[in-house]
């Protein structure tokens, strides 16, 4: 199953990013888990300098931004 | 009103302009209130729709030079979106607030959940064109724009 990762403290822009991918799973009709990582500590040992950060299943895909929809379907897609 | 973004979050984030039609009638309205919470949350900047219909050099300079501009419209009539076309200015995301099931008068009246539903449709890119968005970052490093301090 698809593991998808929001890394991020729980300002704003993660919780849009969260629901950026949660709404690309629907469109998708695909099974995935979708999680929030808030902890500093793990965000930062990910080698993550920039939140919000998107990983899925364990690769990051972009970080200091949100990517659309659009986007994360691609890269769920790729 | 939302807080203001109290995070340095999104660094990497594109640089957008925002412009409400700031129309009179609710729908229009809104799009003010949704382009300050954009603002706010650190989607972009707003930017004076009138100051753009008169043919402002520098806003018309600081839109060419955005990565996106982002035309928020009240109704079908699209004023903002035209007022752009019309000073040589590309829209990338285009919402009509009528597309996202707010109506139209007559009542001056809005809600929380209006303006969410109009921000959180921008962030998820639904007045974006399939494919028209430019390539994003894929993370942080030589091509975040940060001159290699992250």
């Amino acid at each position: 199953m698809t593991k998808i990762e929001i890394l991020g403290t729980g300002c704003a822009k993660c919780k849009r990013l969260f629901a950026n991918a949660e709404q690309a799973v629907k469109d998708l009709k695909i099974t995935a888990e979708v999680v929030r990582v808030d902890d500093i500590g793990e965000i930062v040992g990910r080698g993550i300098m920039l939140p919000p950060a998107l990983f899925i299943n364990g690769e990051v895909r972009a970080e200091g931004r949100i990517p659309d929809v659009n986007e994360i379907k691609k890269m769920l897609t790729e | 009103m939302t807080e203001k973004n109290p995070c340095s979050c999104g660094a990497n984030e594109q640089k957008r302009i925002i412009f409400p039609c700031a129309g009179q009638a609710n729908v229009g309205q809104l799009t003010n209130l949704a382009a300050v919470k954009l603002t706010e949350e650190g989607y972009g900047n707003i930017a004076c729709a009138s100051l753009l219909a008169i043919g402002t050099e520098t806003l018309i300079a600081n839109a060419l030079n955005a990565d996106e501009v982002v035309a928020l419209d009240g109704c079908p009539t699209q004023c903002m979106k035209k007022i752009a076309g019309a000073q040589g200015i590309a829209v990338g995301q285009h919402l009509v607030m009528t597309d996202l099931g707010i109506t139209k008068g007559p009542s001056k009246s809005y809600t929380e959940e209006d303006i969410e539903k109009i921000v959180a449709a921008c962030w998820k890119g639904e007045g974006r064109k399939k494919d028209t968005a430019k390539p994003g970052k894929k993370s942080g490093g030589k091509d975040c724009g940060c001159s290699g301090t992250c």
